[in-house]
């Protein structure tokens, strides 16, 4: 029972802020000719707001919210992609994100060539990798098309592929966002079959989704809402309440206070400008 | 313990598997593959050598016209191949990035080390000139092999060093701005320019060039190479008064560069990842 209840992820008061750019600048023109207009408008952007919680070995935790929650972000800093501006998010083992199949499949290179290449990326050696590699083959389905360039593939057969390596590697906490539709009907099945069979023998699960369908695996949800845990227990419950707040009826939002406030200043302006130009004439 | 050298020789198994894949891309178009990277320097050297000669072909301090070019070009290309290919590799990898916990130095690391497999073509490109310039034909051998040349493994670490300094400079900066692309393939040309290639210091005779000129890392990388391949030794020490390589020179811009790119790229790291 104590082994069990060893803390594997622990997030302790995670803030998250963002530059936002009023528009995105992305040149250096771009930025000195903004400076010198003095229109370079920095917002800052708050996506989480001093997130805690602890997720315990053999755990399966789901993420519900809204879109624009914060729930990737923060799916971003458990598994280290991101650092949070403030708080921490520590690891007690080995995770593997699975945030986007296939992310940093090479279209050159053939399917053998970029197992290796994904699963180095993911963090493993070439040994772990050449011992899980009938598995993933085998998992994977794709037959002959392993010698031929990941380009020719369809994107099912990628995500096939992205896939069965990321459950194929032996890792002890698994984040998934929202890939739990993988293939057709038959390999779906096997999947959701593959993440059963892992949830059995004690791997710890944090999957971000809106379905209905992480109950299967996940005991216990963590509500996001507006960068802050708004509710943390069981999944029935929080489900239950998240669904009731989605379905509510839609009151109007409140008056939007600040383009209504900048509206006339750009108002000003051009007025301005106008009587400038008079005055010019 | 054990763990840090576990995952220090899984970084560098992906370092290798990334740079194999980059040779392999760099050259899965190419009708001639491989044989390009040594046809390449050698054309430019034949068209090189063929316009200049004339002119600047008698002042190289006694290096053969056509082994000063190719030494020369083959070593800036070094810096010029890694640094251009780096520039845009962050942004190029953005789903990797933003989707998986891959170490973001690991990208610039790999195209500087293709770089270096490119120029260990080039060398052997190098010795076939070498080679014929030293045979008794077109009026007696031009060229005598010298052992020096063995010491080239002092000089290639400094280059690579100080590629990768300027790798991770721009590749975090090109995130930010992307028109840095066009500024920095005037700088390359500048620089292309500004080191003697084609020509010699002691050609240009003018004493401003001699006194600039050692503020050049890339004329102590190039000049270094060619004393070697004269028989010569490079100094260890810098000198301002007599224009002339320094081993110190070499590597101290090579580990200055290293330190700026790295405290960069370490500072914009959390900002790369967002900006993407």
């Amino acid at each position: 029972m104590e082994e069990s209840r060893q803390v594997v992820l622990e997030v302790r008061d995670v803030t998250m802020k963002f530059n936002k750019y009023e528009v995105g600048v992305n040149t250096l023109k771009e930025l000195v000719v903004r400076a010198f207009k003095k229109n370079l408008k920095k917002k800052k952007f708050e996506c989480l707001k001093g997130v805690s919680f602890d997720v315990h070995r053999g755990e399966a935790v789901a993420i519900i919210g809204k879109n624009g929650a914060g729930k990737s972000t923060l799916l971003k800093i458990v598994s280290g992609i991101l650092k949070p501006t403030s708080g921490y998010a520590k690891r007690y083992g080995r995770i593997t994100p699975l945030l986007q199949l296939g992310a940093g499949f090479d279209g050159n290179a053939t399917g053998v060539e970029n197992i290796y290449l994904n699963a180095a990326i993911l963090g493993y050696t070439k040994k772990e990798i050449d011992a899980k590699f009938n598995d993933i083959l085998e998992f994977s389905e794709l037959g002959d098309f392993i010698y031929s360039p990941i380009k020719t593939y369809s994107s099912g057969m990628m995500a096939r592929l992205g896939f069965s390596i990321a459950v194929s590697m032996e890792s002890e906490i698994l984040l998934i966002d929202e890939i739990l539709a993988v293939g057709d009907m038959a390999f779906n099945r096997k999947c959701h079959a593959k993440l059963a069979e892992m949830r059995e023998k004690g791997l710890t699960f944090l999957i971000v989704s809106h379905g209905e369908a992480v109950k299967k695996y996940c005991s216990r949800a963590i509500w996001i809402d507006d960068g802050l845990v708004r509710e943390d227990g069981d999944i029935n419950t929080v489900f239950r309440h998240y669904t009731e707040e989605m379905t509510k009826p839609v009151t109007p939002p409140p008056p939007l206070l600040k383009p209504a406030e900048e509206k006339p200043v750009k108002g000003e302006k051009t007025e301005k400008h106008k009587k400038h130009e008079k005055a010019g004439q | 313990m054990k763990s840090i050298t576990g995952t220090l020789s899984q970084r560098v198994y992906l370092l290798r598997l990334l740079v194999r894949r980059n040779i392999k891309n760099q050259y899965y178009r190419s009708f001639i593959g491989v044989l390009w990277t040594v046809l390449n320097p050698l054309l430019n050297m034949i068209v090189m050598a063929f316009v200049f000669s004339a002119i600047f072909g008698r002042q190289t301090n006694g290096l053969d016209y056509p082994i000063y070019i190719l030494s020369g070009n083959i070593i800036f290309n070094i810096m010029r191949s890694s640094t251009s290919s780096s520039l845009p590799c962050l942004v190029g990898h953005t789903s990797m990035l933003q989707k998986t916990r891959v170490p973001i130095e690991i990208f610039p690391a790999s195209n500087v080390l293709s770089s270096l497999v490119t120029f260990g073509f080039s060398f052997i490109a190098l010795f076939i000139v070498a080679g014929f310039r030293a045979l008794p034909i077109f009026g007696g051998p031009h060229y005598t092999f010298t052992w020096e040349t063995l010491l080239v493994v002092i000089i290639i670490p400094a280059v690579t060093i100080f590629s990768l300094g300027i790798s991770y400079f721009l590749s975090a900066l090109y995130v930010f701005f992307r028109d840095i692309k066009h500024i920095y393939s005037v700088i390359l040309t500048l620089w292309t320019y500004l080191t003697p290639l084609f020509y010699s210091v002691e050609a240009l005779n003018s004493e401003l060039v001699t006194k600039a000129m050692v503020f050049n890392p890339m004329y102590h990388y190039v000049e270094g190479f060619r004393m070697l391949l004269r028989g010569d030794i490079p100094n260890l020490m810098m000198t301002f008064s007599v224009t002339q390589p320094s081993i110190l020179a070499m590597y101290g811009f090579a580990i200055l560069l290293l330190i700026v790119g790295w405290i960069f790229l370490e500072a914009m790291r959390n900002r790369i990842a967002a900006n993407l």
